[in-house]
């Protein structure tokens, strides 16, 4: 596969291709895509435990889990990291010589991982309140019921505290960008004090 | 709120420019700057009136699930574009006439015959050129914060992002000129939501951009939920258009100059509704419903007041439940039969807050000069299939060209084709 570098710096070529095209699509399947191969990800993803610790709970402060990971978000936010969008220097360089298809594979890989749990929460008030808030922000909806999430929705549930936290107050203040911008709309204003309480019932999914 | 707005932006300097030229593109890498509010922390009660009603009511829907659709950020090789699987009226033919630029959304073109195409979480804005029958492109400036506004006039090209604007004088004949940063002058609030731009230039050569409401449902300040116009520096600022959720759409009626536009209306309300809009001018500073009163003067259900459609102007036309209706433009040329002059086409991106898909198109649409009888026609079809109900394809903007043809650009592809028709 191409290297995404190479076909936007030499820009491409194209021409009129109506006829043509319509006639080598009736006769090909429109979706042609190189296969995904996980294990291929497996490979590359080894650098990644050191920090993530997949698919145990990352042992660093602020960091994701990846294990169980949604597909699509893993790869975008691998994208937006890639390409210097989402500023997250560490990852950057990581990303530096993966090319469009690593980024499939490595989130093909992480995403098929079981993740660990959280266990269970001994702030009882926290978590209560975080629940309250949870049900009445709708995190579900995107989310889902068990917090696992779907396609470019993460998986929010069973994440470190302190990954969780940070990620919401980055979201409210715009320090964070998603591939569309439903959590900057939906942290709009949200106290630290309600955002904690939210991260620590999440943590606990 | 607004007062300690407009402290921030008293306070904030003018940004400086780090630039690079990239060697073999010629392009510019804009530094990226977030944009970070200071608002002062919101009170117990405002948070609560949040939660409670701000709006996210997944349970009045039949799929309480909905989530908004990714767009892709790789290149789509034009072998993946399914081409044959779009429809067109009789005796219009489509070609993919430009691709391999992920995320391209709005169009403008230049007066020698450049095109600029910006774009959302991307950060780029393309520019492509016609040469004999072959397009080139390439990235003109890169890692912007969602830089989807841009617009041509006097030879200069004028590029929005969330808050910040950009100049690029004389660039068709200077490709390397380095831009003029207008940020400052334009005051542009900071809120992310809803606040990627649509600008163009009016008939009064006036630039309007749209302000969008930062949320799905909220009472927006007086610096949000409106459509402005500037002289072209920045200076001399009008709301021309009062309560609009966020348009990304409009253009100028060709007879009689006066501003119609699109608005997607709020979410989280109902799955058939309220109805996105378009929206018709007739005096400045008109008050277009948002939050209270939506589409053909349905009340909202959570930001209630008496009387929520006293004083509001009704739409032209009722574009679709959740059809994310963008971009406009008054058809003008003479290449397609006489009854499409005077008439809209209109992209419709396609919904996400609904359990069946709707739009994924173009439609066309046929009104009086004073948006009477309005009709509303599918005009470029097949990007989506209702009977899967998925989608492989989502129209942002159209463009006509100086021969009469109409550009489509698909951002979900990032392609742009061109429709034309044969006598």
């Amino acid at each position: 596969m191409q290297r995404f570098d190479t076909a936007r710096r030499t820009g491409v070529i194209c021409r009129a291709v109506s006829l043509t095209c319509a006639a080598v699509l009736a006769a090909a399947p429109c979706y042609a895509q190189p296969k995904i191969d996980p294990s291929r990800g497996a490979a590359k993803a080894a650098a990644c435990a050191s920090c993530h610790g997949s698919p145990q709970r990352p042992p660093l402060a602020g960091m994701p889990t990846l294990a169980g990971q949604q597909e699509q978000f893993l790869v975008l936010q691998m994208f937006l990291m890639r390409e210097g969008l989402r500023d997250v220097p560490q990852m950057a360089g990581t990303l530096k010589d993966f090319s469009d298809r690593d980024l499939d594979e490595v989130a093909a890989y992480f995403s098929r991982q079981t993740p660990a749990r959280g266990g269970t929460s001994t702030k009882p008030k926290l978590h209560a309140r975080g629940e309250v808030l949870a049900k009445g922000m709708a995190c579900g909806s995107c989310h889902l019921g068990d917090y696992t999430g779907q396609r470019q929705v993460p998986r929010v549930a069973s994440q470190r505290e302190d990954y969780l936290a940070a990620t919401l107050k980055a979201y409210r203040d715009n320090k964070r960008i998603g591939t569309d911008t439903s959590m900057n709309s939906i942290l709009y204003q949200v106290p630290d004090t309600d955002i904690d309480a939210l991260a620590h019932f999440l943590a606990y999914q | 709120m607004n007062s300690a707005l407009s402290r921030m932006l008293r306070s904030r300097a003018v940004r400086t420019l780090a630039m690079s030229a990239l060697a073999l593109t010629g392009a510019y890498a804009l530094a990226q700057q977030m944009v970070t509010p200071q608002s002062k922390p919101p009170s117990e009660k405002a948070v609560k009136a949040r939660t409670a009603s701000g709006g996210y009511k997944p349970e009045r829907m039949k799929n309480p699930n909905l989530a908004p659709h990714a767009g892709r950020m790789t290149v789509t090789q034009p072998s993946d574009i399914p081409l044959d699987k779009i429809r067109v009226p009789k005796g219009f033919q489509v070609e993919l006439w430009a691709h391999g630029m992920p995320g391209v959304r709005m169009m403008t073109r230049g007066s020698k015959g450049t095109i600029w195409a910006g774009t959302r979480i991307i950060g780029r804005v393309y520019e492509i050129k016609d040469q004999g029958g072959v397009r080139t492109h390439r990235i003109l400036a890169e890692k912007l914060v969602q830089p989807n506004g841009v617009a041509f006039q006097g030879g200069n090209l004028y590029v929005m992002a969330i808050n910040r604007v950009f100049r690029y004088d004389g660039i068709e004949d200077s490709p390397n000129v380095k831009p003029v940063e207008l940020t400052a002058a334009f005051k542009l609030p900071p809120e992310v939501h809803h606040n990627w731009k649509f600008i163009a230039f009016g008939p009064d050569s006036k630039l309007y951009v749209q302000v969008g409401s930062p949320c799905n449902i909220c009472e927006p300040s007086d610096q949000h939920g409106q459509i402005r116009r500037y002289v072209a520096d920045g200076s001399g600022m009008e709301v021309v258009a009062r309560g609009v959720r966020n348009s990304v759409g409009f253009d100028f009626h060709p007879q009689t100059g006066e501003l119609w536009f699109t608005d997607n209306g709020r979410d989280w309300q109902a799955e058939d509704g309220p109805q996105d809009e378009l929206n018709r001018v007739s005096k400045i500073g008109q008050f277009f419903g948002f939050p209270y009163c939506h589409a053909q003067g349905i009340p909202d259900l959570d930001i209630k007041k008496k009387d929520p459609c006293k004083g509001v102007t009704l739409p032209v036309a009722l574009m679709g439940p959740h059809s994310a209706a963008l971009g406009m433009r008054f058809y003008t040329g003479a290449m397609f039969p006489k009854d499409y002059v005077n008439s809209i086409f209109v992209a419709r991106r396609g919904s996400w807050n609904r359990t069946r898909l709707f739009g994924y198109d173009v439609v066309n649409v046929r009104a009086t000069a004073d948006g009477r009888n309005a009709k509303v026609t599918p005009f470029m079809t097949g990007f989506m299939d209702p009977k899967e109900n998925k989608f492989w394809g989502r129209p942002v903007d159209v463009l006509q060209l100086p021969d009469g043809s109409l550009l489509v650009s698909d951002e979900q592809n990032g392609a742009i084709y061109r429709v034309s028709h044969k006598k």
